[in-house]
């Protein structure tokens, strides 16, 4: 099923904050329809990888390829491609929950009783159907994740990046969410780079691990198959012991 | 329970503070009636008539000079409407276009420094019809306000939600449509707020030096034939303008910004 040609392509990129080196010299890719997890300690570079990825930052050096574009310009040939959900929600506090969820749909020109509807249909798919007219202020924070996460997911993007940030969440709320999400990432079976901090459900979802240390270098890659999950255990020592 | 409790007090609170909000007004405007009053049994009328007449000469006002009226509220609506539009769009460049924001700031900065009577006198050589007289002065005066402060909104606005807005490739069009504009629309209900005295005060100015017709220019005849009744009458008459117009704000504030959580608190 997996082709050879990536989707997503990293080659050897550097990237500075000032004198703050947050990547050293990154490569690797990503193939159609896989799912790539990386973990790593706080401050790894994890959400800066994601950044380089979507384009909202450029790399100092190096170069990101995107279907063989260069995410960080205007380039129109990403629109609607991209599908992000960042570490903190980001709704709009001028629009309720399913105006929130047609942002994507109405940049990309999508006739309003189309969005309107798809909204209402991935909101009911994150089981926030009952926030619908709310406004973000309105919700809890768990309420507004989940938002966002039929935001991104309602333009149905070629590649899925997910930053996940349920560690703020009460632990049985933040258990749900990982399960509801990652079902749906199962489901939509979509090129995904996703960020968790629980090693658990990288294992579970991932056709792919990779463990960053800092600065965003990889420190492990793992290739999983049915028969390596098979013993998570041992997976999951491999993992810890390089993060520590 | 405990929830309820604590709640409760908060709740108690801003009812106070609301209904101290909605009678200030009234109980400050009847003060100022009262000392008024005692002041006209104490003083001549040509210093300081009594309320009453005011009332009367108000009604006058009203009834003989309705073209001064609705001349000067008609000036100041328009100025401000064209400050509004002028200024943000000033604003929204300064924020969009970097390579002019220096320029465009520095020309924006030196013009608030520069005093409304020089603009006042200038204008009176430059222009000969009033009208352009008033609009420019006011105009002047007021654009600064809505850039500078509609600059400030757009850079204070997250950069978490630019780049949410962005990760989906808007065009520029949608950007400002749909992130700026939402986001600076209680900048600019702000600013209106806080000039509406403002601006009120300086039509006035403008027409009594640069008009044959308004408020400001009726007000100086009534000086200079000693109507202190009528002066007053004017006065009460622009005070009134704007209680009503920044009460008509508020209003206005209440209703687009119902999203915002401590909009109910004002
Ligand atoms: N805009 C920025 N300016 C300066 N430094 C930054 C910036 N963004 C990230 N960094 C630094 O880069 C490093 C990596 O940050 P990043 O947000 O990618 O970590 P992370 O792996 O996502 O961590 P977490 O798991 O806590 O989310 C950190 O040391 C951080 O301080
Ligand atoms: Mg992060």
């Amino acid at each position: 099923m997996l082709t050879d040609k990536p989707i997503i392509k990293i080659q050897n990129v550097s990237c500075k904050f000032g004198d703050f080196l947050a990547v050293d010299d990154l490569s690797f890719e990503v193939r159609p329809s896989e799912i790539v997890a990386l973990v790593g300690k706080t401050g790894a570079g994890k959400s800066t990888v994601l950044n380089l990825v979507m384009g909202s930052l450029r790399p100092t050096q190096g170069q990101v390829q995107v279907e063989g574009f260069d995410p960080a310009s205007s380039s129109p040939e990403l629109r609607g491609k991209i599908g992000v959900s960042f570490q903190n929600d980001r709704l709009l506090p001028w629009r309720t929950a399913i105006e929130n969820v047609e942002i994507g749909m109405q940049i990309l020109k999508v006739p309003p009783d189309k969005s309107a509807q798809q909204a209402a249909d991935w909101l009911g798919r994150v089981k926030m159907e009952t926030a619908r007219d709310k406004y973000p202020h309105e919700l809890s924070g768990g309420m507004r994740q989940r938002v966002s996460l039929a935001r991104a997911l309602v333009i149905d993007p070629a590649i899925l990046l997910l930053d996940e940030s349920f560690s703020q969440l009460d632990p049985v709320t933040s258990v749900e969410l990982r399960k509801d999400v990652a079902a749906l990432v199962r489901s939509v079976r979509k090129t995904c780079l996703f960020i968790t901090h629980r090693i658990e459900d990288a294992i579970e979802m991932a056709d792919r691990i990779l463990v960053l240390a800092p600065p965003a270098r990889i420190a492990l890659e793992l290739a999983l198959d049915d028969q390596a999950r098979r013993n998570p255990g041992s997976l999951r020592e491999q993992i810890e012991k390089v993060m520590q | 329970m405990t929830v309820t409790s604590n709640a409760e007090p908060a709740r108690r609170r801003r009812l106070a503070l609301l209904s101290g909000e909605r009678w200030a007004t009234p109980i400050t405007v009847l003060g100022l009636v009262a000392v008024v009053q005692i002041a006209s049994m104490i003083a001549p009328p040509y210093i300081m008539p009594s309320p009453l007449t005011i009332l009367e000469t108000l009604y006058g006002v009203l009834t003989t000079e309705t073209l001064d009226v609705v001349a000067t509220l008609v000036r100041l609506l328009i100025a401000l409407a064209c400050s509004l539009v002028i200024g943000t769009l000033l604003g929204v460049i300064m924020a969009m276009v970097s390579p002019v924001r220096p320029y465009l700031r520095a020309l924006i900065v030196i013009d608030t420094g520069i005093p409304a009577v020089s603009w006042i006198l200038v204008a009176v050589f430059w222009f000969k019809n009033p009208e352009h007289r008033i609009f420019f002065i006011l105009l002047v005066i007021l654009v600064p306000f809505y850039a500078l402060n509609i600059l400030d909104g757009i850079r204070a606005m997250p950069k978490d939600w630019v780049e949410m807005y962005e990760s989906f490739r808007p065009s520029r069009w949608q950007v400002f449509r749909y992130l700026i504009y939402p986001h600076i629309v209680p900048y600019i209900l702000m600013t209106t707020k806080s000039v509406f005295g403002y601006a009120t005060r300086m039509i006035i100015f403008a027409e009594l030096i640069g008009a044959a017709v308004g408020a400001g220019a009726r007000m100086g005849m009534a000086q200079a034939t000693f109507h202190m009744d009528a002066v007053l009458a004017w006065t009460v008459l622009l005070v009134a303008f704007t209680l009503v117009a920044q009460y008509s704000v508020e209003l206005l504030e209440r209703r687009m910004l119902k999203w915002r959580p401590e909009a109910e608190l004002r």
